[in-house]
């Protein structure tokens, strides 16, 4: 049972070789008309939902069919403003749906390319010119105490009377010992003698 | 364009001729060994001398000169590390122990050889050039002492050369002395 006679979706389906009643006749120009409308640009603003559906298959059917086309006025101004744009006249103010680029709009990629290459070169260089992880110990011969270093031995043994000049050799297991201390502290502190 | 271009070259080059300078950002862990540590090379060089002088008392003892001289020498030929002042030092009192044992042998000539090779090659005063300047002392004694029965002038020059090599013996002496003072 339909609930609604008026609407053709949700009324009784007829017979496909069925004659179309006066009702459908009435509908089915109602529709065409608001098909052409919406062709010429003038969509009606209210329309229940069953047309509004069938409108918009209507509408995909058509395009899918490749017969959309310009209005021959609206087709012919923007292929004029066109020409007049590629051989460097004024455009009219009137032609606003081609904007045209001007000569400082057309380097502006080319700048920010240019710009954002030189930013990359310079922190690359930037990058390659930092110093990497460095350890540069101060020389350990200048923290070292004395006794841990090769020096003269005067200190050590002194002025040398000449009743024991020729004691060298008591005099060099002098500094052997003391040299020995030094090598031995310096071994266990670590150090690398 | 041509501006940012010349930019990206300034900053290239400025970037290379800071990286051609030495030691500038380098990235090289330096660490640095102490080049005048007491090292093994410097105590293996100490031992070998002691042993040699250890040797020459034993000869010496025994009556062997020669074989002491000839132990001695053995210390001057020996390697010390690089500019260690401990193998100066050595060198020079083995040669004053050396010059004393070839004066007891009568190679008066020989032993002023010895020394004077020891203060030619001497690179700083040190109690033990002053100890070389006390043996050629005693040298031109002994040179004095052999001229005096047939050339006493001879030996008259040989006792003012000695006593000149003592006062130089002292003079060194002296300064090292009040440099040690200085530093205490």
């Amino acid at each position: 049972m339909p609930t609604n006679p008026d609407d053709m979706l949700d009324g009784r389906v007829p017979p496909p070789d069925e004659e179309a009643t006066p009702a459908e006749r009435a509908h089915a120009k109602t529709f065409a008309d608001l098909v052409d409308k919406t062709l010429a640009g003038r969509t009606p603003a209210a329309m229940s939902a069953d047309d509004r559906a069938l409108l918009e298959v209507a509408t995909v059917i058509r395009a899918a069919a490749g017969n959309a086309e310009l209005a021959t006025a609206k087709r012919t101004s923007i292929v004029e403003a066109a020409l007049r744009q590629g051989v460097g006249a004024k455009v009219p103010a009137t032609s606003s749906n081609v904007v045209p680029i001007s000569r400082a709009r057309a380097k502006a990629p080319w700048i920010i390319a240019a710009s954002s290459m030189a930013v990359a070169a310079a922190a690359l260089i930037l990058w390659l010119r930092a110093p990497h992880t460095a350890i540069l110990q101060q020389p350990a011969a200048a923290a070292l105490p004395d006794n841990y270093k090769s020096r003269p031995a005067d200190p050590l043994i002194g002025p040398i009377g000449r009743d024991h000049a020729g004691d060298a050799s008591a005099r060099l297991d002098t500094i052997f010992a003391d040299r020995l201390d030094g090598y031995r502290e310096l071994r266990m502190r670590g150090g690398k003698p | 364009m041509k501006w940012i271009i010349a930019l990206v070259l300034v900053l290239a080059s400025c970037s290379c001729t800071e990286k051609s300078q030495p030691g500038n950002g380098s990235s090289v862990t330096q660490v640095t060994e102490p080049s005048d540590a007491i090292d093994q090379k410097l105590m293996i060089a100490l031992s070998q001398a002691k042993n040699f002088h250890h040797k020459a008392k034993v000869y010496i003892s025994d009556g062997d000169t020669a074989a002491a001289i000839a132990s001695v020498r053995e210390i001057l030929s020996l390697q010390f590390p690089s500019g260690a002042p401990e193998g100066e030092d050595v060198r020079n009192d083995a040669r004053a122990l050396l010059a004393r044992l070839l004066v007891g042998q009568h190679q008066l000539d020989e032993a002023m050889n010895v020394v004077k090779e020891g203060l030619g090659s001497a690179t700083r005063e040190s109690f033990f050039t002053a100890n070389l300047y006390t043996v050629k002392g005693e040298i031109h004694e002994a040179y004095a002492q052999a001229a005096e029965a047939t050339d006493p002038a001879k030996a008259k020059t040989e006792r003012h050369a000695a006593i000149e090599s003592f006062e130089a013996s002292n003079k060194i002496d002296k300064k090292l002395q009040d440099q040690l003072m200085e530093h205490r």
